[in-house]
């Protein structure tokens, strides 16, 4: 019995020993073993309190407006029940924790937010958690540099990196979420911006629900099942993301079902199974994308209305465009896309191609009623189908076509500034290179 | 020896054809793979998970019962009891109930994938503690999911 008790009553008489006593000072300091909910209990709003490094076992709950901060090595260990810290209190910052051992229910988070506003929780870890970050019902929030992962199972039986419900306002930069279900989570929320996050190996890089006004910049999801996952939303913006390697069977580079006003500009698009699916989109502007080594680039599916497509590049896809559905223009009148399987010319020389580029085909129709299909891709019969149906454009499918399909590829502006940066690099190893040669065939004389 | 491979390939035809799934029954959800017919979404929330069993054989899987019925919506001919079985499961345990014995809870902010509120037990017990549970929610059976007005009423 002794032998059972005796750790606790070790740790009951070290916090007896070291019951930090509140002064006026507002910072105080925290050692291992002790008690940091003690220590929030018996502080006041604005003060600071400093972890040491060490083990702290606990649950926290912060209900005043308080910043804890933890030195390398300053670990919280919920130890398997709960949330590990719950936050009621607004203006509160959590800064350099290690966090661990949430519970596994339903809302078991890392770091739980409830109704509170104006908290900065930056430069944390947490492990081993069921959700990493929860927000509910709370606006303004900043999340900064935190590193999340979930625990070792099957992605259905973990929970979220960073969940947000209702509420919103918050601002996300720099987190590095990995094995979790969805990175970052919108649920029922408005006006978020997410910036410079990276989020692979999970579900969804970052999945939509119901959510409004959210621009998602400069992004880097990889290697999940499906990059962006948007669903019954309005007003989303990505900009400049990076959306790559989603090779899943069911994997989408960036899917949207049911949205409105969707803008996807300057993004890279590259190694899906599907780059870009519209399904019920209305009002999207797709512009300036790199849409690269997909499985399939673009795929339309049922109605979509009033989307503008322009000045994407379509390199390297295994199947181009896979279009079921309506008829549809893929250029706003102005300027088309760049498809590199186009096989007609510029004769006027304004970049533009004479003849349409016509997407889609009657094999792809065939393909969305009979999947198994895909097993003649290429045949010579389907290559044959093909052509006939290029021959008698009545033929076809819905009618789906660029009637401004560039002859060269966009430049996008990042690859620009990289290619004038990869062009001077030789060119001045070059230069050196030369006035070596001249040095050496100049002393070379000297010496004969 | 042909007559041999011959009764070999019709016993293999046999075989293979003999697969179909005639008692429709619903089959096991795997999150690794299956997404709902209707809105796409990997079903990772198994327990919300609901399935249609056609008599030939089709099983459409959806992660909440609201695609369910909207996917019924589409397909009016699937309605009838003989062209097609509907699952829902049990949110305690994981059973598969078929939709006419099953009851359900309905509350516009309980959570279900997609926010449709409705979420299903195998019998009115497990319904009712569930809104004494939540302090919220009305219990519906099959007759009354049947008039229910699905919105995402937020």
């Amino acid at each position: 019995m002794w032998r059972l008790i005796r750790p606790f009553a070790f740790n009951f008489f070290l916090l007896l020993m070291l019951i930090p006593i509140h002064t006026d000072a507002d910072e105080f300091k925290v050692e291992g073993g002790q008690s940091i909910q003690r220590a929030v209990d018996n502080a006041g709003n604005g003060d600071t309190i400093l972890l040491s490094p060490g083990f702290y076992k606990e649950s926290v709950v912060i209900n005043k407006e308080v910043s804890i901060k933890g030195e390398e090595g300053a670990i919280i260990d919920g130890g398997g029940g709960g949330s590990v810290i719950t936050v009621t209190a607004s203006n509160v910052v959590i800064d350099g924790l290690t966090i661990q051992n949430s519970g596994s229910g339903q809302e078991d988070s890392g770091i739980y937010i409830e109704k509170s506003d104006k908290n900065v929780i930056q430069n944390n870890t947490m492990k081993n958690v069921q959700y990493g970050i929860y927000i509910s019902n709370s606006f303004e929030n900043q999340l900064l540099e935190n590193s999340i992962t979930s625990n070792n199972s099957h992605f259905s039986n973990r929970g979220n990196g960073i969940h947000m419900f209702k509420g919103g306002g918050h601002y996300l930069k720099g987190n590095e979420i990995a094995n979790v279900q969805d990175g970052i989570y919108f649920d029922f929320t408005k006006d978020i911006k997410v910036s410079e996050n990276h989020v692979s190996e999970s579900r969804y890089g970052m999945h939509f629900m119901f959510s409004e006004r959210i621009l998602a910049e400069r992004n880097h999801v990889e290697k999940n099942v499906t990059g962006f996952m948007v669903m019954d939303s309005a007003h989303i913006d990505f900009r400049e993301n990076r959306v790559t390697d989603h090779f899943h069977f069911r994997g989408y580079g960036i899917l949207i079902y049911e949205t409105k006003n969707v803008q996807v500009e300057g993004n890279e698009i590259l190694r899906n199974s599907t780059g870009l699916s519209l399904e019920y989109g209305v009002d999207t502007l797709i512009n300036r994308n790199q849409i690269a080594a997909n499985q399939v680039g673009l795929e339309f599916m049922g109605k979509n209305e009033n989307n503008t497509f322009s000045e994407n590049n379509f390199i390297g896809n295994v199947v181009q465009s896979k279009i079921s559905g309506e008829d549809m223009r893929l250029d706003d009148g102005m300027k088309g896309n760049y498809w590199d399987d186009y096989s007609s010319f510029d004769l006027s020389g304004d970049g533009v191609g004479e003849e349409a580029y016509k997407a889609g085909s009657l094999y792809d129709r065939l393909l969305r009623k009979q999947p198994y299909w895909q097993f003649f891709f290429e045949s010579p019969s389907i290559k044959l189908w093909t052509k006939a149906e290029a021959l008698f454009p009545s033929f076809g499918a819905a009618d789906v076509y660029d009637a401004r399909p560039l002859v060269e590829p966009v430049t996008m502006l990042r690859e620009a500034e990289q290619r004038s940066k990869d062009r001077m690099v030789p060119g001045v190893i070059g230069i050196l290179f030369i006035l070596f040669s001249i040095f050496v065939i100049v002393k070379g004389r000297k010496l004969r | 020896m042909i007559k041999k491979l011959g009764i070999l390939l019709i016993m293999s035809v046999g075989v293979v054809s003999g697969c179909s799934n005639s008692a429709m029954e619903p089959e096991e959800i795997n999150p690794e793979i299956d997404v709902c017919e209707v809105c796409n979404m990997g079903v990772a929330h198994e327990h919300y998970a609901t399935e249609v069993v056609t008599a030939d054989g089709e099983i459409y899987k959806f992660d909440d019962i609201g695609c369910m019925d909207e996917f019924l919506e589409m397909e009016p001919l699937l309605k009838e009891e003989s062209a097609a079985k509907k699952y829902v499961r049990d949110l305690d345990t994981g059973e598969w109930v078929e939709l006419e014995k099953a009851y359900h809870a309905f509350h516009p902010d309980f959570w279900t994938p997609m926010a449709n509120g409705v979420v299903s037990f195998k019998d009115k017990e497990g319904a009712e503690h569930y809104v004494e549970e939540q302090g919220m929610g009305e219990v519906l059976d099959y007759d009354s999911l049947k008039k229910h007005e699905w919105s995402w009423g937020q």
